[in-house]
């Protein structure tokens, strides 16, 4: 058996799809030259053998019908083995060059249907088509599999992470070389025990099928032409390489034959193969014990083209070497101008004469505490450029601001000492849900004017539909006006509209509206002037609230723009498309500002820092990257998430950052590290909106389960802790001793993908939630559509 | 369409996707290539899988963009937009088509064959047929999903999951989908479990009860322990709670259960055989509370007429009282019923007629014991003089009793319809005989043997003057 391996493997390569169906002619054809060839050979039992074997033949073919004469070159190549293996006995084996072979067999002027054939192996190379037995690929993945399950406890979680590209690359290479039916048998026996873990990859891979996929698949030539990063620690590392090449290791007991023989070791081969050609290991000398259960997600997978390159010096090979030569991050809120404070401060004690307010002082005192450039503020020389003079509306945002802080709701958590101990009291939110009704195709978006007066939605049927919350008639101006007649605010007046009502549509996109933002600048004094969206059109346009049409279209973008948000003050905005860039525009400008490229993929969202010094993007690459706005470089990567990155939020105190994904998990990260704080799970469908309180205390997040979500940010995360599960924090003994039903105990099993910092849940009735966010006095306002049930 | 075609692939069994080399060879046909190969129908296959998995990942995209978890022909539309495909028209996602499968046909090989349906419009129809409204464009609600951290409990939003409900019930809304789905299930239904159902009704129950008052659940406890059972030393408490319930306002929350009291106390006591002295009593107690109910001018008793009447009914006509209170329970729930009638018979105007039926069917239809026939001509009593009339004299009922009666019996049941034949017409003082010779009174006779029969019309001879106004009233009639 041995030395004959090669053999039986031709019969695949001469059917990779289907079974060849040689006329009569040519199977006569084909059995002369294999007459011809063991005669040359001086193999003469198995010349006999073949000729008797024809002899019956044909008079089998003649007495049944002619479908029977006919020989497939499958059964051909079988036959060919039989006699190559007899022909082993008496002589040397004739086949150790498998390249040999196939050369005689080129030389001997055979039928057209060889021929092409092994024009074909050539293209690959012989040699590696013949080592290239399907059988093998099983065999090395399911001895990889049962090593790395039968490994150490404290070694598996960093096994577990090779298993996957292994599986990856034995899949394309089967169907690279045409093995459609083996790669599917391979897929369907290996992936189920991947699935949990890796669908959306595993899916992606099984749609390709032919070699010509592979080639032109985007991911796999990724998977080809990339090395798969896997982190593993030193010991770890000794003990695979001594797997790979000897064969030693967590065998589990009663598996069936060892390792040790020639097909465990073909298969090794294979696996080594591709750890060889594939694989980068990112040898670390920390203990294995350190390593968390998550940890993986952040140093393994395709990172070299994830993490950007500088030009020049070394590439990076994880997201954290990348992150820490990007060097300190400015994350200070800008400092106030001593103009702008002085006029702040006069605006309020103003005002507190007027309504005399005793809080004055308060306000006051909320005012100074504003970092200034001494205490940590960052200049406005550092921030993008604005105009240097204030208005009369910046000194009324400044003032509300100072106002809505004094007079928020407090959602942060409060220990209260007493004689019996800490008393820990934790806020929740209010939650008002505006929930749509009758949207026809959909709303994909959804949002709040700060001083909650507005609310804009975009639909699929590409027009925007704005609403006053306060139930004012929503009037523009009038185009028929004389410019010479308006001298003051009250001739300003009287051209606006007549009539009207509270609801407006704003029609000029032609696909639908994919983002909408209010424009900051008013903040809460007052509604807002601008709205900006973005549409599949691939423009995003802004539009006047005064003469609610539309003003500008922004061009640039080639792809539909998923994303558009507003600079948190203000002039600029910032777009994500489907063509792998966010953008930064100014909205005096129709031409781009900024190019943020280097995502592999979509930019899904795109948010600004509340200091708006930086840029976030989350990508269909399943990368979140942090970029400087002005230099157009990218600061940050954050690699974690095992899906595409729909959406994000800056904290309002600008050290972390919110990302969620369609992996259903939200992770923290920290700005200036880059590591991730926690990752959050607990919802059962894609998360859409994120939003942060505004002591940076809280996230809530709304997502496609019907669902509204609180987080805690300062609690530590991790898998909930059994006590807690059940409801009863006094005596998790006795509770479970009352729950401990078989069914119950399963039950809570499942719905311990619940981290311990989900601080609450809301359902609505069936409205996905678009849309959360929180008012300057920290209520939280949610949107969504109602989800009509006849509807499919 | 991407769970599917997973599921397919996860299955060991398919050995190629979604698209079988024969679906080629089908679409070779239709375009009139007949000879195709099975590699070339193989290899089409795969790779028209993979062309339709690729414009199906882009359409995930814009569903997602869309925030949605469906996919419509519109994300089918924009994907093969931006892969610079030429769209397929005339599929809105207003109007999804339906297909329908069509089952194979027996001789062929070929599968089932889904066909797109394809309604016909009959356009007369369509402009005959009543206008419709167009729907109200998008509007919002707000409401308060949460205040402080607590979702108030408002028709807006889904009910509360109770926390020590049953797994399944919990594990249905928050079932977390497995993390391996490509993409998010369907929000789960919200259909709510029989489980759930069953507690809803459960708490409704509850609720009904709890709208009693401590105090008055704690006034009908005492209420009904002071009426029952009747003991001779509790009168005194006995008449003081009649008292207050003849007398007492902000009584109307109990009435359905007073009521409902009743009802099972008379039925309690009539079916156990209602021989003993205790039973009489306590079907008195029983109807002196009724009684009390309909004098308390602040009740509103009328909606529950129909569960009072049953044991007043009962009482009156059972054939079985207990003798020493026979009579007196007789004559106090004709006084009652009487009472009743002459309470509501404005406002409800087919009460009497109704009540009339239910009496004369006791009082003339045969098998009907004699203390049944009683107790409806007592009752008829109580309803007036023009149901006296019509139940004894037109209706045959006196006839039916004297045929019923000893000669020269006394007492109970001739001496009730003596009793309602006075009714009629009180007997004069001094009663003439009729003359038997006399002619006009010899017609009288007969007349008053026909209709009262012989056993009533001899006690009728005796006056004149009464006979003749039975007869009058008769003819008159």
């Amino acid at each position: 058996m041995s030395a004959a391996t090669p053999a039986p493997s031709t019969p695949d390569v001469t059917s990779p799809s289907g079974t060849n169906v040689a006329t009569s002619e040519t199977a006569n054809g084909v059995n002369k030259a294999i007459l011809d060839y063991l005669r040359d050979k001086g193999y003469k039992g198995a010349e006999k053998e073949f000729l008797t074997a024809l002899e019956t033949q044909p008079e089998a073919s003649t007495s049944t019908s002619s479908t029977s004469s006919t020989i497939s070159a499958e059964d051909l190549v079988k036959a060919l083995s039989v006699y190559a293996q007899k022909a082993n006995r008496p002589g040397e084996n004739a086949f150790k060059d498998a390249a040999s072979v196939l050369q005689e067999l080129a030389s001997m002027g055979n039928p057209a249907t060889i021929q092409n054939l092994i024009s074909s192996i050539d293209a690959v190379g012989a040699e590696e088509i013949l080592s290239l037995d399907p059988t093998d690929k099983q065999e090395g993945f399911r001895e990889l599999e049962a090593w790395v399950d039968g490994s150490l406890d404290m070694y598996r979680p960093e096994f577990r992470p090779i298993i996957f590209p292994i599986f990856c690359h034995f899949y394309l290479d089967l169907i690279q070389h045409g093995f459609k039916e083996a790669a599917l048998k391979f897929y369907a026996e290996f992936s189920p025990s991947l699935a949990p873990t890796h669908a959306p990859t595993l899916h992606h891979l099984s749609t390709l099928l032919l070699p010509l996929h592979v080639q032109n698949d985007e991911l796999a030539q990724r998977f080809r032409n990339e090395k798969y990063t896997v982190r593993m620690s030193r010991s770890g590392f000794g003990l695979l390489v001594g797997w790979l090449t000897e064969g030693v290791g967590g065998e589990p007991m009663g598996s069936g034959e060892g390792f040790s023989g020639k097909r465990g070791k073909r298969g090794r081969a294979a696996v080594l193969r591709v750890v060889n050609n594939h694989l980068r290991f990112d040898v670390t000398s920390s203990t294995t014990t350190s390593v968390s259960e998550n940890a993986w997600e952040e140093s393994t997978g395709l990172l070299t083209s994830v993490i950007p390159q500088a030009s020049g010096s070394s590439s990076f090979t994880n997201a954290q070497s990348f992150n820490a030569s990007k060097g300190e991050l400015k994350l200070g809120m800008p400092a106030m101008s001593e103009e702008l404070r002085t006029e702040t401060d006069r605006a309020l004690r103003d005002q507190a004469l007027v309504e005399r307010d005793p809080g004055v002082h308060d306000d006051l005192k909320i005012l100074y505490n504003r970092p200034t450039q001494e205490t940590g503020g960052v200049p406005q020389s550092e921030l993008p450029p604005y105009p240097p003079s204030f208005r009369t509306m910046d000194i009324k945002r400044e003032v509300e601001k100072v106002r809505d802080a004094r007079k928020r709701i407090r959602l942060e958590r409060t220990e209260v000492r007493t004689t019996q101990g800490v008393v820990k009291n934790q806020p929740l939110p209010s939650i008002c849900a505006y929930t749509l009704h009758d949207v026809g195709e959909g709303v994909p978006c959804c949002t709040f004017s700060q001083d909650t007066s507005l609310m804009a939605a975009g639909f699929s049927e590409s027009y925007i539909r704005l609403w006053s919350l306060k139930g004012e008639k929503l009037k523009g101006y009038r185009s028929d006006f004389n410019a010479s007649s308006i001298r003051d605010m009250s001739s300003l007046k009287k051209i606006r509209e007549k009539g009207g009502s509270t609801t407006r549509k704003l029609i000029g996109h032609s696909g639908p509206v994919y983002s909408v933002s209010f424009d900051p600048t008013s903040g809460s004094a007052a509604p807002p002037r601008y709205l900006l969206s973005s549409s599949a059109d691939a423009t995003a346009r802004l539009w006047s609230l005064d003469t609610m049409t539309n003003v500008v279209a922004y061009r640039g973008h080639q792809n539909p723009v998923w994303d558009v948000q507003w600079g948190p003050m203000g002039i600029y905005f910032a777009t994500a498309s489907r063509d792998r860039t966010a953008r930064l525009w100014s909205t005096d400008r129709t031409s781009t500002l900024r190019v943020y490229a280097g995502h592999l993929s979509d930019v899904d969202c795109v948010r600004f820092h509340p200091n708006s010094i930086y840029l976030a993007t989350g990508s269909s690459d399943w990368t979140a990257r942090l970029w400087d706005v002005q230099r157009g470089s990218c600061v940050r990567v954050f690699i974690g998430h095992q899906g595409i990155v729909s959406t994000l939020a800056f904290s309002p105190n600008g050290r972390y950052l919110a990302t969620a994904g369609e992996d259903l998990a939200i992770n923290l990260w920290d700005l200036g590290s880059g590591k991730r704080i926690k990752k959050m799970t607990g919802h059962t469908a894609s998360v859409y909106s994120l939003a942060f309180s505004e002591e940076s205390s809280m996230l809530v997040s709304g997502g496609a389960d019907w669902t509204v979500r609180c987080w805690d940010i300062a609690a530590a995360g991790g898998p909930q802790s059994k006590v807690k599960e059940n409801g009863v924090l006094t005596n998790g003994n006795t509770a479970n001793g009352v729950n401990g039903d078989a069914p119950t105990t399963n039950g809570k099993e499942e719905e311990s993908i619940e981290t311990s910092d989900l601080l609450a849940t809301f359902p609505t009735k069936r409205t996905p939630i678009t849309n959360v966010q929180f008012t300057p006095r920290n209520l939280c306002l949610v949107a969504g559509s109602y989800l009509n049930p006849e509807q499919r | 369409m991407n769970k599917q075609g997973q599921k397919a692939r996860a299955a060991p069994s398919p050995v190629t996707g979604v698209f079988k080399p024969d679906t080629i060879r089908d679409v070779a046909d239709s375009l009139n290539v007949t000879s195709l190969s099975d590699t070339v129908a193989s290899a089409l296959a795969s790779d028209v899988e993979y062309r339709i998995h690729q414009v199906v990942e882009e359409a995930a995209r814009f569903m997602r963009h869309a925030r949605r978890t469906t996919m419509t022909t519109s994300d089918i539309d924009q994907a093969l937009r931006v892969l610079n495909i030429e769209p397929l028209y005339g599929h809105s996602s207003h109007n999804p088509p339906t297909f329908r499968r069509a089952p194979p046909i027996p001789q062929s090989t070929s599968g089932a064959i889904y066909f797109v349906e394809d309604e016909e419009i009959d356009f007369d129809r369509v402009l005959r047929e009543e206008k419709i409204t167009l729907p109200n464009g998008p509007r919002w609600a707000a409401h308060w999903l949460a205040v402080e951290g607590v979702q108030p409990l408002i028709p807006e939003n889904p009910p509360a999951i109770p926390k020590d409900s049953d797994p399944d019930a919990l594990a249905k809304p928050s079932s977390p989908s497995r993390p391996g789905q490509m993409f998010p299930l369907t929000p789960p239904s919200d259909r709510p479990s029989p489980v759930q159902a069953a507690k809803k009704q459960q708490q409704q129950q509850q609720t009904v009860k709890q709208v009693l008052s401590r105090e008055l659940q704690l006034y009908y406890t005492r209420l009904t322990s002071a009426l029952l059972p009747p003991s001779a030393s509790d009168y005194a408490k006995r008449t003081a709670a009649l008292a207050s319930l003849r007398n007492d306002a902000g009584l109307q929350a109990l009435l359905p259960y007073l009521v409902r009291w009743v009802g099972e106390g008379v039925v309690g006591a009539l079916k156990s055989g209602a021989q003993s002295e205790n039973d009489g009593r306590v079907l008195e107690v029983l109807l002196d509370v009724i009684g009390a109910l309909l004098d308390n001018p602040t009740l509103f008793v009328e909606p529950y007429l129909h569960q009072l009447l049953p044991p007043i009914l009962s009482t009156l006509l059972h054939s079985s009282l207990p003798p020493s209170h026979a009579v007196h329970l007789r004559t106090s729930a004709a006084q009652i019923l009487s009472h009743l009638l002459t309470q509501y018979s404005t406002t409800y105007p087919s009460l009497p007629p109704r009540i009339m039926k239910t009496l004369l069917l006791a009082l003339i239809s045969p098998e009907k014991s004699r203390s049944t026939r009683e107790g409806a001509i007592r009752g008829l009593i109580g309803i007036g003089k023009e149901a006296v009339r019509k139940g004894l004299v037109e209706g045959g009922g006196a006839k039916v009793v004297g045929s019923e009666c000893m000669p020269g019996e006394e007492g109970g049941l001739a001496e009730a319809v003596t009793d309602a034949l006075k009714v009629l017409h009180p007997p004069s003082a001094q009663p003439v005989p009729l003359d038997d010779a006399n002619e006009p009174d010899a017609a009288t006779i007969q007349q008053l043997k026909d209709t009262v029969g012989d056993f009533f019309a001899e006690r009728l001879w005796g006056d004149a003057v009464w006979a003749r106004a039975v007869l009058t009233g008769d003819s008159k009639s």
